[in-house]
């Protein structure tokens, strides 16, 4: 019971003018930030954290985590509308919400990718201020066995549902193959560095969702014959309020999918 | 016959594309296989050596690629439409090869004078600006980079001999 009020005190804090100011700035600046590929998420929290020297302690933290969502829906813009994904997180955006914005549907992909972040978001939360000891026990039984089981049948079940069992195994190994570069954690042997100490800490998730997403849209956009441009969005009121109408269809999926990510967190 | 046989010479087909990727591939799985057997991929006293995962997975690599390239060379249902008409790769090409060389000179020369020279390489040669706006916007970017991340950030990025006359 004493979490609610300790919720109820937070909320009183927040709700002043100018922590709801640095809010909205906040947001601003990570969704600008998170908009260009590479820099997002931590890293955009990292490089503005010198603005919050001069403010007082908990409007700074304020800040810095509406800096952090904003970036992470920002990730979202990108991937709906060039293909690209824009935060790590924002892979799985890009297949669905880059056809949508090719069909012309792009104003309802953006708004379910924010609807679905925040109800995830608000999950997560309450998750965490409710339950988190509970929810700690769950998981510290949750050994290498269970790890590894999991593991399996994510990546069975990618063979069994994709098109091409060898070209989903080509690509699947591909995956580990630059997974397993560095120094491993057991023996601290290096693995296929071939001399280069750049690649002792491995090769980053970042740089390869750059290099597979980025330079693969530039090329196609050359094979096209066609400037670099995203499809062109018109998000106004309207779509978003007709897009929230049809969500309430979905809320077997939001439920599902809010379970699912804070099982994995 | 005859438009079968003009339609896949003026391009890429689907097969061919699979095949040439396969064979790459291949040769990427034996340099696993080759790298991971220096290192030990056996069964040591305490459990697994470090090359054993990715020797298994270099062999699974390599029989998958085989697949691939017999089922693209001599597969029934293999795809003969067009993958890439020729006169598309020449300007996929011309965009991806000065690209690999930007990063193989980053390598040699630094990545601020690299990125002067492809920002007006590219410039000049695919859009023809001027000789004035290629050489203040390259020029121009570079330098706003270098006192970002040198001087504002002090974060260090691979710099060539350059950089190293004047000091950093």
């Amino acid at each position: 019971m004493d979490e609610f009020s300790a919720l109820f005190h937070g909320f009183a804090v927040v709700l002043t003018w100018y922590n709801i100011g640095m809010m909205t700035i906040g947001m601003v600046l990570g969704i600008v930030i998170g908009v260009l590929p590479g820099l997002g998420g931590p890293n955009g929290v990292a490089i503005l954290l010198p603005l919050t020297f001069t403010m007082p302690p908990t409007s700074a933290i304020i800040m810095l985590s509406c800096i952090y969502w904003g970036t992470l829906f920002a990730g979202a813009i990108t991937s709906v509308l060039f293909n690209i994904p824009g935060e790590t997180h924002s892979v799985a955006t890009t297949f669905d919400g880059y056809p949508l914005a090719q069909q012309g549907r792009a104003g309802e992909a953006l708004t379910a990718s924010f609807t679905g972040s925040f109800i995830g978001a608000f999950v997560g939360v309450l998750l965490i201020t409710f339950l988190a000891p509970r929810v700690a026990k769950f998981a510290l039984e949750f050994g290498p066995a269970e790890f590894f089981a999991v593991y399996l049948l994510t990546f069975c079940s990618f063979i069994g549902t994709g098109k091409d069992p060898a070209k989903t195994i080509i690509a699947m190994m591909l995956g580990f193959g630059l997974a397993a570069i560095g120094m491993d954690t057991v023996s601290g042997e290096l693995r296929m560095t071939f001399g280069w100490s750049e690649l002792l800490r491995g090769i980053d998730f970042l740089i390869v969702v750059i290099g597979l997403f980025g330079v693969g849209e530039i090329l196609i956009s050359m094979e096209e014959g066609l400037a670099f441009e995203g499809k062109s969005a018109k998000i106004n009121m309207k779509v978003v309020l007709e897009t929230w109408k049809k969500l309430p269809k979905y809320w077997l999926t939001l439920i599902r999918s809010s379970a699912i990510g804070c099982w994995r967190a | 016959m005859e438009q079968e046989q003009q339609r896949a010479d003026r391009g890429l087909t689907h097969a061919a594309a699979d095949a040439l990727t396969a064979c790459v591939i291949f040769l990427v799985g034996v340099v696993m296989i080759i790298d991971n057997y220096r290192i030990g991929a056996g069964w040591a006293p305490d459990g697994p050596e470090s090359g054993y995962f990715p020797l298994r997975i270099g062999v699974i690599l390599c029989v998958a690629s085989i697949v691939v390239i017999l089922r693209s060379l001599f597969g029934k249902e293999r795809k003969r439409e067009i993958f890439v008409p020729w006169n598309k790769f020449k300007l996929v090409l011309l965009v991806l090869l000065p690209t690999m060389g930007y990063v193989l000179a980053i390598e040699f020369i630094g990545i601020y004078v690299a990125s002067a020279l492809f920002i007006g390489a590219f410039m000049r040669v695919m859009d023809k600006y001027s000789w004035v706006k290629t050489l203040a916007i390259s020029i121009g970017t570079s330098v706003v980079l270098f006192w970002l991340f040198e001087i504002q950030f002090l974060v260090p990025l691979p710099k060539g001999p350059l950089e190293a006359l004047f000091g950093y």
